[in-house]
């Protein structure tokens, strides 16, 4: 067994391919769990009574249970719980219709929540609270002073860990390929499998993700540098 | 839902938890060593090594630890017989095993590195002027204001192994996960629900004794340092 260059190089170009759309599924959890996010940052803000603790139980059950245990719960019970769901409007639909790249991002976008719901949660204290007093003596109406003062300032004290957290959900996307949605890692495998060099491939995948980590880094840096001068 | 078989398979999994409890024990303790080496290195700039570790460090930091595996898994094996060592196989508990060291010893160094840098200079140079040994240094007066910085950061190092154990399957350990594959296939694809509900449960609960164990941990180094050494010192 030794070590082809050339199978390393063409594997390089065939994972190379699937890099946009891993990074399209990565972004679109990032919004939706930031989204979840920020709703439960809000809930728990408030303290609604029954709502809050259901919340801090669901978070704790997140936070404690792998994703990969969540991503396979979500492939068994997703189908038929938007089967329900979708027969109360009175459309017949058959579960196993349902594509898994539906499952991996729900269940990755609730379990990124919690985390979003913290960094959120934090960024959002950072605020100092005399704005929002000014903003509300001023006439602004709660998402006015959430839009125009909070998020603003929130924003620039949460990115590097939103960042963070986009880089995570990159690697965690590699779980994927256990209900058959391929990212990166997935189509190592793939190629590993066809061309029976599982290590060349896993070589290239090392070498893709670790380029595409650096550069992400590189460019949240430059950006974090540039919003901290606006202020 | 069916929760008599829930109860059912809940001691066949208990019974394979002592392959994840011995995976998550082993593979901290060693990689926690491994980390102080790592952080030591990138701390006193050792040359060639410190621009070797960071690359290390920024590896396992960007890589899945799921492509880890794998690359343990079959280049190990590779990787020794270039160096005149023949094994035809590595077993797949040991390749685990092996991956996870070499991630937590990244990940804790990145935890330790700026505990012992936020030490302050004042500190070290105060235990020099009366006269310390760097050892008495080291165990007097660092390791008790390193150590509550560092334990936050290493609880939660703790809390992401015990996740990524979830993962050694992938590669053909039977601990939980992989238990549950043999007992969906023995009851030929049924109550899938059930089976990975009962593993999100037993994981919760091991997550959730791991945290207050190392709350309890936090408080105690807590009430050590500032109420002696470091308050009279200062």
């Amino acid at each position: 067994m030794m070590f082809q260059l050339d199978v390393l190089i063409e594997n390089l170009f065939g994972i190379l391919k699937v890099v946009p759309q891993t990074l399209l599924l990565a972004v679109i959890i990032l919004i939706l769990s930031l989204f979840m996010g920020g709703c439960l940052a809000l809930i728990q803000r408030k303290k609604i009574p029954i709502i809050s603790s259901l919340i801090s139980v669901m978070q704790s059950f997140l936070r404690g249970t792998p994703n990969v245990v969540l991503l396979y719960l979500g492939y068994y019970t997703l189908p038929y719980i938007v089967q329900y769901i979708v027969s109360l409007v009175g459309i017949d639909f058959n579960p196993h219709h349902l594509h898994p790249v539906i499952t991996v991002i729900v269940v990755f976008s609730i379990s990124f929540s919690v985390f979003q719901s913290e960094t959120i949660r934090g960024s959002m204290h950072s605020v100092d609270h005399g704005q929002i007093e000014a903003a509300h003596s001023l006439g602004y109406s709660f998402f006015q002073t959430l839009r125009k003062v909070v998020v603003p300032q929130a924003l620039v004290e949460a990115l590097p860990d939103i960042m963070n957290s986009f880089l995570v959900i990159i690697k965690v996307l590699s779980l994927a390929y256990l209900i058959s949605v391929v990212d990166i890692f997935g189509q190592a495998k793939l190629l590993g499998a066809y061309n029976f060099s599982y290590i060349e491939a896993f070589v290239a995948a090392a070498l893709v993700y670790w380029a595409l980590c650096s550069f992400l880094t590189l460019l949240i840096n430059k950006f974090e540098l540039r919003l901290r001068k606006g202020f | 839902m069916d929760i008599t078989f829930m109860l059912e398979i809940l001691p066949q999994f208990l019974s394979v938890l002592p392959i994840t409890l011995m995976i998550i024990v082993v593979s901290s303790l060693i990689g926690f060593l491994l980390s102080i080496l790592v952080a030591a290195i990138r701390i006193k700039k050792v040359k060639l090594l410190n621009p070797l570790m960071g690359m290390y460090i920024s590896f396992t930091r960007s890589t899945p630890i799921l492509l880890q595996l794998f690359l343990i898994y079959y280049g190990l094996p590779v990787v020794l017989a270039l160096m005149g060592i023949h094994i035809n196989d590595i077993n797949a508990t040991t390749a685990s095993i092996i991956t996870l060291i070499i991630y937590n010893g990244a990940y804790m160094s990145e935890v330790i590195r700026p505990a012992y840098l936020a030490v302050e200079r004042g500190q070290h140079e105060a235990a020099d002027s009366l006269g310390f040994s760097s050892f008495k240094k080291l165990t007097r007066i660092i390791i008790p204001q390193v150590a509550p910085i560092a334990l936050p950061g290493l609880g939660n190092a703790i809390i992401y192994l015990i996740h990524d154990t979830s993962l050694v399957f992938a590669i053909g350990v039977v601990d939980i996960m992989g238990f549950a594959n043999i007992i969906i296939s023995s009851n030929y694809g049924m109550n899938q629900i059930e089976i990975y509900l009962t593993i999100a449960i037993i994981y919760w609960m091991i997550s959730m004794v791991s945290e207050q164990i190392i709350k309890y941990l936090e408080k105690r180094k807590q009430r050590l340092p500032y109420n002696g050494t470091v308050e009279e010192a200062a």
